[in-house]
């Protein structure tokens, strides 16, 4: 059953192979610098490798947008995107699984009825301006310290081609593994909140986890995709979209591969953090809009001529229609996959007012007095929900999420033994389980609720108010581990 | 890698090879015509098959760099250029033969009176061809100095038009049979000819450095 939901998904993958190796290795194959066997077998390794190895960190960005939390969901949100993404390369606009993937997931949300996260959103949308511009921006520089260092080199012909060749395959290989990184979130990421894999144990030390699993699963539907299909979308966009030499293709590769691994490493945005340099938002951007903004700062920096401006104004399009024409699709197909083949899309929560929350919000100086109208009252929709508190005029935006965060009914039960069971065992430390132990067998209805209990031990406490980023990054991986045991120790009510 | 430079250091050499035959082979045209018009009958035959000799070389340097940059897919954007260049090139080396074996042949008898101006005819025509060597060179070495080459070759495919169209002129005006007069022309022709394929090649060669530039 689990292959049948992620079918939607492995043909997401089969298009990202088919469509996007294209777009690193087009022009070297058309240029006849590369044999498709070749760049094939670089991009099969190097797209698995940046998956695995750093495929996370745009996941939780589209995580942020909206956390499909059943696999019929994910099924039909990715099932949503690739029907919009087909469409759209028909009528030849670029456009990738990123732009459909949110649409989709937006779609989700109305009809789940659950709040989009309008700055994740925000973010997500302007990485895409700003994967395009800043693209274009590196491109520009690389081609004219390329141009001075060629010139300066007087290197010959040949010499330049094998110096070409070899960077086309080095390069390609980088931005294969940043294509992975970056768009692996897409493939698979709205089932990640869904966990169809459980953690494998591989040896003492080893945690194959349920996510790296599924993002394997994903990349293999890549390299599907790079094989059966690609061959054919390499020669077009090699040839169609943009003609370039040789070095201008590595030129516009390397900016490609930059950008890309840019809004994918973890690594990276760790090392900023460290120095105390500003974070880039890791999301996953497209990267057919990514090279022609490369072959187009490439244009600009020789002097602006012979610019397709149509290619702008498509792809401006392309930002605005597919994540729309994802949303509508997803919208439908969602409603007839849960109404007509009665599966689940999503999780049936719950809101409740009642002492012990309106308690609790009270505590947190929230005012009693708007509260009242929804006192003792219960909720199905997070939308319906934030309506009414907002038609009270007392709380900010801010506010009501904090508020909806606390009412939401989540039935946990601590069990340790699950985490063993998952495999997760390895994600937390010695202490963090034994004073996890320490609440074995109670049960919570509310997040909040567990938190506050184990946060009273000091491995599981948060840093309040952090200001520094190393202070934010302890707060995120423990909130990293929070979010796991609260999808691992949930439990149904009606079970 | 290492391997693959090396092949191409091989194909760079021939390369190489062939354009300083095409070189040798425009100045023993030029000393050829010197010993011709000095009547020095033997030296001029030893520069013919020199120049022969040449020829033979070049064609097979040609075809080999030919072999070597399909079967290695070296420079595979680039290649089709590079073998149009230096297959009009090489037409140049069989034009400078075939104007000395014509000499062999017909031993046209050039009075004196012409003999300066048909020198300088004659090495306008070679230095064009010189001019042509460097710019083909720096096609593959320095693409930012082929147009001042072109131009050379331009300009002294010109003064080769200019100083034959004199050369005619006064071979028009001299008192000799009108069969001589006429045997001359040919000649002449054939001299201002070798600049104008240097000139042949540099138009192409202009093409595909703007094509090479980034």
């Amino acid at each position: 059953m689990i292959f049948i939901y992620l079918l939607s998904g492995l043909f997401l993958g089969w298009s990202l192979g088919a469509n996007d190796t294209g777009n690193i290795f087009g022009a070297a194959v058309e240029t006849r610098m590369l044999k498709f066997k070749h760049a094939a077998l670089i991009a099969a390794i190097f797209i698995t490798l940046g998956a695995m190895a750093e495929g996370s960190g745009p996941s939780q960005t589209l995580g942020r947008l909206g956390s499909v939390d059943a696999l019929g969901g994910a099924f039909t949100v990715a099932l949503a995107a690739a029907a919009a993404i087909t469409l759209m390369v028909r009528i030849r606009i670029p456009v990738s699984t990123s732009q459909t993937i949110v649409g989709a997931i937006i779609g989700w949300n109305f009809f789940s009825g659950r709040l989009t996260d309008f700055r994740a959103l925000l973010t997500i949308a302007m990485s895409w301006i700003t994967a395009f511009v800043m693209s274009a921006a590196i491109a520009g520089i690389l081609f004219q310290i390329f141009r001075r260092k060629i010139n300066k080199s007087h290197l010959h012909l040949l010499e330049l081609d094998v110096y070409t060749r070899y960077g086309l395959i080095l390069i390609g290989a980088f931005a294969a593994y940043s294509l992975g990184a970056n768009n692996i979130a897409n493939v698979v990421g709205v089932f990640v909140p869904g966990r169809p894999f459980k953690d494998l144990r591989l040896g003492a030390e080893l945690i194959f986890s349920g996510t790296a699993q599924l993002y394997l699963v994903g990349a293999m539907a890549i390299v599907l995709g790079i094989y059966t299909y690609s061959w054919k979308l390499m020669r077009t966009v090699g040839k169609d979209l943009f003609h370039l030499s040789p070095v201008t293709a590595l030129i516009a590769l390397l900016s490609e591969a930059i950008v890309l691994f840019v809004f994918a490493s973890q690594a990276l945005r760790n090392l900023l953090i460290f120095l105390h340099l500003p974070a880039i938002p890791l999301v996953p951007v497209s990267s057919s809009q990514v090279i022609v903004g490369a072959v187009m700062g490439i244009a600009i920096s020789k002097g602006g001529k012979n610019i397709r401006y149509n290619i702008l104004a498509k792809i401006s399009l392309a930002w605005v229609i597919a994540p729309l024409m994802a949303f509508f699709f997803s919208f439908i197909a969602l409603f007839t996959i849960q109404n007509v083949f009665e599966q689940d899309v999503k999780k049936d929560l719950t809101y409740e007012f009642n002492s012990q929350t309106v308690g609790y919000l009270v505590a947190r100086e929230m005012d009693k007095s708007a509260l009242s109208i929804v006192n003792g009252r219960s909720f199905d929709s997070e939308q319906k929900l934030y309506s009414e508190l907002k038609s009270t005029q007392v709380f900010t935006p801010e506010e009501i999420s904090s508020i909806i965060r606390i009412v939401e009914v989540y039935p946990l039960k601590v069990n340790t033994k699950i985490l063993t069971d998952q495999g997760a065992i390895n994600r937390i430390s010695d202490q963090q389980l034994r004073e996890l132990q320490t609440l074995e067998d109670l049960s919570f209805r509310h997040k909040w609720d567990f938190q506050q209990h184990l946060s009273q031990s000091e491995s599981w406490r948060l840093i309040p108010n952090p200001q520094t980023e190393e202070e934010k990054l302890h707060n995120q991986k423990r909130e990293e581990q929070y979010e796991l045991l609260y999808r691992l120790f949930y439990y149904h009510p009606k079970r | 890698m290492a391997l693959l430079l090396k092949t191409t250091k091989f194909v760079e050499t021939q390369i190489d090879l062939f354009l300083d035959i095409v070189s040798d082979a425009a100045v023993l045209f030029k000393l050829a015509m010197d010993d011709y018009l000095k009547d020095r009958t033997s030296q001029f035959e030893d520069r013919l098959a020199k120049v022969r000799e040449s020829e033979n070389k070049a064609d097979d340097l040609r075809v080999s760099i030919e072999r070597y940059l399909y079967e290695r897919t070296l420079i595979p954007e680039n290649r089709g250029d590079v073998l149009a260049i230096l297959e009009n090139t090489d037409e140049v080396i069989d034009n400078i033969k075939d104007s000395l074996l014509q000499f062999s042949i017909e031993t046209p008898e050039i009075p004196e009176e012409l003999d300066d101006l048909w020198m300088q005819t004659t090495t306008a025509s070679v230095e064009a061809v010189e001019q042509l060597v460097f710019a083909v060179r720096s096609f593959f070495r320095d693409i930012a100095a082929v147009n001042n080459y072109i131009h050379k070759v331009y300009f002294f495919e010109r003064e080769a038009d200019h100083l034959g169209e004199n050369l005619r002129r006064k071979i028009f005006s001299l008192d000799i049979e009108l069969s001589q007069k006429s045997q001359l022309r040919f000649f002449a022709i054939h001299i201002e000819k070798i600049s104008d394929y240097a000139q042949a090649v540099c138009d192409r060669l202009s093409i595909y450095t703007i094509k090479r530039q980034l």
